[in-house]
Formats: C-alpha cells, sequence, structure tokens
C-alpha cells in the first residue's frame, strides 16, 4: 500500500507531462500554420492531434494519464489562389495546410488551465504534507 | 548533504544503545523477554527510515543533474526534489524529536 499523498503527486505529475506534450502539439501547429509543401500541387503541413489514456500504475495502485498517440488531422487542405508560388499547381491554387489559428489558441488556453488544475493539486498535497510534518516538530 | 544525514542514523544509533543501556541495567529482565513476537530495534528502525531519506535525497539530486542535462522534464525533476524535501524534513523533525528525548533523559534527576 502506498502512501496515497505521494502517490497524489505522482498522478499530477503525469497529469502536467501529459499537458505539456499538448502543448508542443498546438506549438507546433501554430508554427506551420502557413508551412505549404515545395513540389507544384504538393500536400502542406496536415495539423496533428493528440489523444490521451489512462494507464494503471501498479506501484502506486493509481490511474495515471499518458499520450496514446499523436495523429493527424484528416480535414480537408484549405486552398487559396495565388499563381506566384512555388507549390501552385497549374490553375494557380496553392494548398494551405487544415490548421485553424483560432481553434489551437483555444486548445492552448484548455491546456493552460488543465496545466494549472494539476499543479494546484501537487501544491494541495505538498501542503497536507508539510503539515503534517509540522505536527511532528512541536 | 547526504553525509551529514547519514551521521544522523550512526549518532541516533549511538543515543539509543546508551539509553536502552542505562535501562538495561534497571530492569536486568527488560521488555526483551516478554511475548514472543519477533522483536525490531527502534534503532533498527530509525536506521531504515533515515536511509530512506538518503536514498530520496540522492535520487531528487541525480534528477536535477539530468534535468540540467536536459535529459528529464521539468514535472520529472520537481517531483523528485520535492519527494527529497519532505524526506528531509521528516528526518530532521525525527532528530530533533530524537536529540529532545535523550535531553530530556539527561536532566532526569537520580
Amino acid at each position: 500500500m502506498s502512501d496515497p499523498l505521494s502517490a497524489t503527486m505522482h498522478i499530477a505529475s503525469s497529469g502536467l507531462q501529459a499537458q505539456s506534450e499538448r502543448l508542443r502539439v498546438v506549438s507546433e501547429n501554430l508554427a506551420n500554420a502557413r508551412s505549404t509543401g515545395d513540389a507544384a500541387g504538393s500536400d502542406p503541413y496536415s495539423r496533428k492531434t493528440i489523444t490521451f489514456e489512462s494507464e494503471f500504475d501498479r506501484a502506486q495502485a493509481a490511474s495515471l494519464v499518458k499520450v496514446k498517440d499523436i495523429g493527424t488531422d484528416n480535414a480537408p487542405f484549405l486552398v487559396e489562389y495565388e499563381p506566384g508560388h512555388p507549390a501552385a499547381d497549374e490553375n494557380g491554387y496553392v494548398k494551405m495546410p487544415n490548421v485553424n489559428v483560432l481553434l489551437e489558441l483555444a486548445d492552448m488556453r484548455e491546456t493552460n488551465r488543465s496545466y494549472e488544475a494539476n499543479l494546484k493539486v501537487m501544491t494541495q498535497a505538498r501542503e497536507m504534507v508539510m503539515r503534517h510534518i509540522g505536527l511532528l516538530r512541536d | 548533504m547526504i553525509e551529514q544525514l547519514s551521521g544522523l542514523s550512526s549518532a541516533t544509533d549511538g543515543i539509543m544503545k546508551s539509553v536502552s543501556e542505562t535501562r538495561y541495567v534497571t530492569t536486568p529482565n527488560g521488555i526483551d523477554g516478554v511475548g514472543g513476537v519477533e522483536q525490531v530495534s527502534f534503532t533498527d528502525t530509525l536506521a531504515n527510515v533515515s536511509q530512506e531519506a538518503v536514498d530520496r535525497i540522492k535520487a531528487g539530486e541525480a534528477a536535477s543533474i539530468a534535468g540540467v542535462d536536459g535529459q528529464a522534464s521539468v514535472q520529472q525533476v520537481v517531483e523528485a526534489v520535492m519527494a527529497a524535501e519532505s524526506s528531509l524534513q521528516t528526518a530532521i523533525a525525527i532528530r530533533d524529536k530524537v536529540v529532545t528525548a535523550y535531553q530530556e533523559i539527561s536532566r532526569m534527576t537520580i
């Protein structure tokens, strides 16, 4: 039987890691929001998606969270008319990434909130442990 | 830091031995004779606890070094260092209690 408070710390830590991975994916999508292909008519950068799953940790007897998969979004690419672009096809259209910047920013906000919540759990657990040790002191 | 902490277990070891010796002289058929239950001495328990604390602090330091190298994530470093911190605080609190107990006994009027 492991200590529930240290298990709490471990679970919150796994949540923090999962959320930072999510932020990494968001930043990749944002940075590549205008990345096109280099040959005429070639596919541009396609948006990445992240999914999570719960993983049972036997040592702590608790469910941790971990990244299940980083996949790609199958939504159709946006097309822009830009005849001078190196990736333009014979009609002058360029395929642009299927990244919606507004959506990515909303996702980033949600990541931030989730990270904050996990951090708060960690602070709370630490405070409880420290208060208990303080009991031993005086 | 770690050397000082491992010094704690040996120091308390000495205190506990001297205390239990005093008790042994006054009561020849001491507590050891009572019951057939396997006895774990308080000194051993204390040594185990402090050894655990030393291990945690070592893990915390290893994680910090890995973090500086860029091998471990910030979350892992913080978790390990926090575990080390709480272990150290516990060890300090227990040491203070043991020293206080020793002083209480040494102040006893005979």
